[in-house]
């Protein structure tokens, strides 16, 4: 039996070094807009947390409960044009608008997990590059509603919130609008975490491992798979929602299928199955190609060897490799003490 | 813990008692194979019932289809009285009905821990928005699941392997990590699909042990077997299988003594 | 009335035409599936890249169309046996998402690899035949769309021959119906591997070639095309050469109609609104057998 004593030092110690964590991040992006103070690098990281967004959102659907869903910026895209065009076309407030985004992005994923649920491997996968062609092809159809491939323009910012007694928070200001979408991609980062680490997260991951005996335990396969998609997409619509509203033009090739591929890159290259190997890949992934600019196309060539060589050799991402480092290195501190002990 | 449940133990049905499992003329076929044909049998709660058979007699499709992984095309199964026609496997399960398999599907990524721990999710209660914030009700729960996990670890003696990763154990150490998962539903019906094959005697040995403490505490068991030793050694009632069809079905001493099975079947082995 | 029929059969010609290519195109993701029973997404890649080699090579020998296509072909039988060796090979009995993501990193390795040498600006393949017009009963064909058929036709053909009367075209059969009986019965399942990426490859590089004279030619070209390769899969049944040509026919004249009497957006609803369809209602595909599942 484990030593109750034992059990609840681990738990406080544990909560300790999650409240570290999550100070520690908070400290990161408050500081990170004063140090880039130029707007093409604000804009770099203000994508980057738009991107930490799509890339959480696509570990829980297919690092969580192994679906591979090549289709995720369809759901971005979704959110982005529900938002957009109920605010531009309608004069809705932006923040009705991204709970509306954010619901029928959820609602698509709902959908066509229903379509997929039966489906395994190369079923899902294609049904999936199906389901986001075709909401490519009705974006760039459906004219009278979303302009075509000419584009919406001149899409707003969320309007300034007054804090009575202190200052207007103009979100036209980029630093502004980055700890706005920070603060929401981390929010949503710990609530993920914590569905991941809760019973949900053991269900997402039986489903996930051996679907026929996590039945035979009583978890029902096609619901969590559901649930899995119906979150995961929703996620992407709240980041298609503040992507329309930064570059504040909309066009449909901005959630092509490839734009999907390079989610799932990050999700790949970083590690999936631990969310902040997501974060990881995201975090890469946008700022390495503005890195190796000078090299002109290659870098595109870059991230596709990447992820070649990653889905090869690190089945685990970067994020495992670091895991696997660290647990050498634990074992050999431990070793080393035990050593001196003896 | 483990459910103790009281029951009739011995042969037949004592007269005006229901069965706990009931199967009624279930049929299944697979294209123009008949599997399993015409099969009728009770199982009495507190019992070990034991389905034996030749190789390709068809008792893994008949586990199948009580477990609910196949439907049956024809027949009735009754499960304390619920009518299980159409029911799909994990439904089954919340019934009270657990499995384990022929071929291991452990959750090998796992440690031993959290694999016994899956089991455990069937007893969730507390709704999966609650889990976005977690309360205290919520790790509590949790806790309390980590440490019956190590109880029946210990039962199946791998307490000391909890934290190794479920794919590095051994063949056999992975036959008893499945039964311990199982387990941690809390079933009334435990079913195994040849949980010795592979096994060493000691090995088998072992496995005979904790089946029959199982039994001792009352759990129903159904049991798909090759190993006769453990057959005869543990189950109280016993239904011979072949080609899809009963052959014959009763105690362990007039399986040994039928003529017909022996022909098709024992032979020489028992004696 | 009467004046519709030519119309018709005109949209039909062209569909038929469109869909030989489809099946050409679909017919090499069948074949690896078949006996992998993997998926290699580079097959777009494989027809962008024979598409260029037509061209390079049409260009270079003065507008001889039928060396391009024997270019064609070697370059997309080549590219197969390098991604075979490469990826498949490596990743043997793994979890079968992971060749799947490993292709589409090579993937979008060889189409960003084709942007920066080749550039964005498309190029225009013009076949000698394509400017050649035959007129009959009141149709209009060019000589391309004879010579697509024919060839189609001709690859098709020998395909089938191949599969059903040689020795090692029935081995794959085998394989592909049951790859563990298949090993023990002494077949080389390394090597009738790679050799079905190489044909399948091979057909993706002709597919190209053939494309190339319709499609806008970018490095692009083949993603565009691929993702309805996959459906054609599907809808005939993964594995299932008879299905694939049956549906790959059916998609070309769906797409034909839809886009004239439709729009060309539409039609691209229309096939995959037919996948999702058939994945919905019998995933095993609308012409392929039902497999239970072996628990």
């Amino acid at each position: 039996m484990v030593d109750p004593m034992t059990l609840s030092n681990t738990r406080s110690a544990r909560g300790t070094s999650r409240w570290l964590g999550l100070l520690t991040c908070v400290a990161v992006i408050v500081v990170l807009p004063l140090i880039f103070r130029d707007a093409y690098w604000r804009g770099i990281i203000t994508i980057c947390a738009i991107n930490i967004l799509l890339a959480i959102g696509l570990d829980f659907i297919f690092g969580f409960a192994g679906q591979l869903s090549l289709g995720h910026s369809a759901f971005a895209g979704i959110g982005a044009y529900t938002s957009t065009v109920l605010v531009t076309a309608l004069g809705a407030n932006f923040w009705v608008a991204l709970v509306c985004g954010v619901v029928c992005a959820g609602l698509a994923g709902v959908l066509l997990s229903a379509f997929a649920v039966r489906l395994k491997g190369h079923y899902l996968a294609i049904a999936s590059l199906g389901f986001a062609v075709i909401t490519y092809q009705i974006l760039v159809n459906w004219i009278s509603v979303t302009q075509g491939p000419l584009g919406i323009y001149g899409i707003p910012p969320p309007p300034s919130i007054s804090i009575p007694g202190l200052q207007t928070i103009n979100f036209s200001n980029h630093q502004a609008f980055f700890y706005l979408v920070s603060a929401f991609a981390l929010l949503t980062y710990v609530l993920l975490r914590n569905l991941t680490r809760s019973p949900i997260g053991d269900a997402l991951t039986a489903v996930r491992e051996d679907e026929i005996s996590a039945a035979s335990l009583g978890i029902k396969g096609t619901k969590w798979k559901m649930m899995a998609f119906g979150i995961g997409c929703a996620i992407a619509g709240l980041a298609g929602c503040f992507y329309a509203s930064f570059i504040g033009t909309l066009v449909p090739d901005a959630f092509f299928i490839t734009e999907s591929f390079m989610i799932l890159a990050m999700v790949v290259i970083g590690g999936r199955g631990n969310l902040w190997g997501a974060v990881l890949g995201a975090v890469l992934l946008t700022v390495v190609p503005e890195l190796l600019r000078g090299i002109g196309d290659f870098r595109l060539v870059a991230y596709g060897l990447a992820l070649t060589l990653v889905a090869l050799f690190l089945p685990g991402g970067l994020s495992g490799v670091l895991i696997q480092s660290a647990r050498r290195f634990n074992g050999s501190v431990t070793r080393a003490k035990s050593e001196t002990h003896a | 813990m483990l459910e103790i449940k009281s029951g009739t133990a011995g042969g037949t049905s004592p007269a005006g008692v229901k069965p706990l499992f009931d199967v009624g003329n279930i049929s299944k076929r697979f294209g123009g194979i008949h599997a399993v044909r015409s099969v009728s049998f009770e199982v009495v709660e507190g019992t070990v019932f034991a389905i034996i058979g030749p190789n390709g007699a068809g008792k893994s499709t008949l586990l199948n289809l009580l477990s609910g992984n196949y439907q049956v095309d024809s027949g009735s199964l009754t499960f304390d009285g619920v009518n299980l026609a159409g029911k799909p496997a994990y439904e089954r399960a919340r019934l009270g009905i657990a499995r384990t398999f022929q071929k291991i599907r452990l959750f090998k990524q796992l440690t031993v821990l959290e694999n016994v721990v899956a089991g455990f999710h069937i007893h969730r209660r507390i709704p999966v928005l609650e889990y976005i914030w977690p309360l205290q009700a919520a790790e509590a729960d949790r806790c309390r699941w980590r440490e019956e996990a190590l109880e029946l670890l210990t039962f199946v003696g791998l307490k000391d392997r909890a934290d190794v990763v479920a794919g590095s154990l051994a063949y056999g150490q992975q036959r008893l990590l499945e039964i311990a998962r199982a387990l941690a539903t809390r079933p009334r019906l435990f079913m195994l699909d040849e949980p010795a094959a592979g096994l060493n005697n000691a090995e088998a040995d072992f496995l005979l042990e904790r089946l029959d403490m199982l039994r001792k505490r009352r759990m129903t068991v159904v049991l798909v077997e090759h190993n006769m030793e453990l057959v005869m050694n543990v189950a109280d009632r016993i239904y011979v299988l072949e080609a899809g069809q009963q052959l014959f079905v009763g105690s362990p001493a007039e399986v040994q003594n039928d003529p017909a099975v022996i022909a098709a079947y024992l032979g020489e082995e028992l004696h | 009335m009467l004046d519709l029929l030519p119309i018709l059969a005109q949209q039909i010609i062209n569909g038929l035409v469109l869909g030989s290519i489809y099946v050409l195109a679909t017919l090499g993701l069948t074949l690896i599936f078949g006996v992998l029973g993997q998926i290699n997404f580079a097959h777009a890649d494989f027809m962008t890249l024979g598409a260029f080699a037509a061209y390079f090579v049409a260009r270079a020998s003065g507008g001889n169309y039928l060396i391009a296509i024997v270019a064609a072909l070697l370059v997309g039988a080549l590219l197969g046996l390098v991604v075979n060796q490469a990826v498949f090979s490596l990743l043997r009995g793994q979890d079968e998402t992971r060749p799947l993501v490993a292709t589409i990193g090579v993937s979008v390795l060889l189409e960003n690899a084709a942007l920066a040498f080749l550039g964005p600006v498309p190029y225009t393949f013009d076949s000698p035949y394509s400017s050649q017009v035959i007129r009959a009963a009141g149709m209009y064909f060019t000589m391309q769309s004879v010579l697509v058929m024919f060839i189609a036709v001709l690859a098709v053909g020998s395909l089938y021959a191949f599969l059903k009367l040689t020795f090692v075209g029935k081995a794959l059969r085998a394989l592909s119906q049951d790859q563990e009986a298949a090993g023990l019965m002494g077949i080389n399942k390394k090597a009738l591997i790679a050799l079905t990426f190489v044909v399948g490859s091979a057909f993706a590089g002709l597919a190209g070639a053939m494309l190339g004279p319709i499609l806008v030619l970018t490095p692009f070209a083949g993603a565009t095309v691929i993702v309805k390769c996959f459906a054609i899969v599907i809808i005939g049944g993964f594995g299932n050469v008879e299905g694939t040509i049956v549906a790959g026919l059916m998609i070309g004249l769906i797409e034909s109609f839809t886009t004239q009497m439709l729009s060309p957006g539409m039609s691209d609803i229309v096939v995959f609104g037919i996948l999702l369809l058939t994945l919905a209602v019998r995933p095993t595909g609308l012409i392929a057998e039902r497999r239970e599942e072996n628990v």
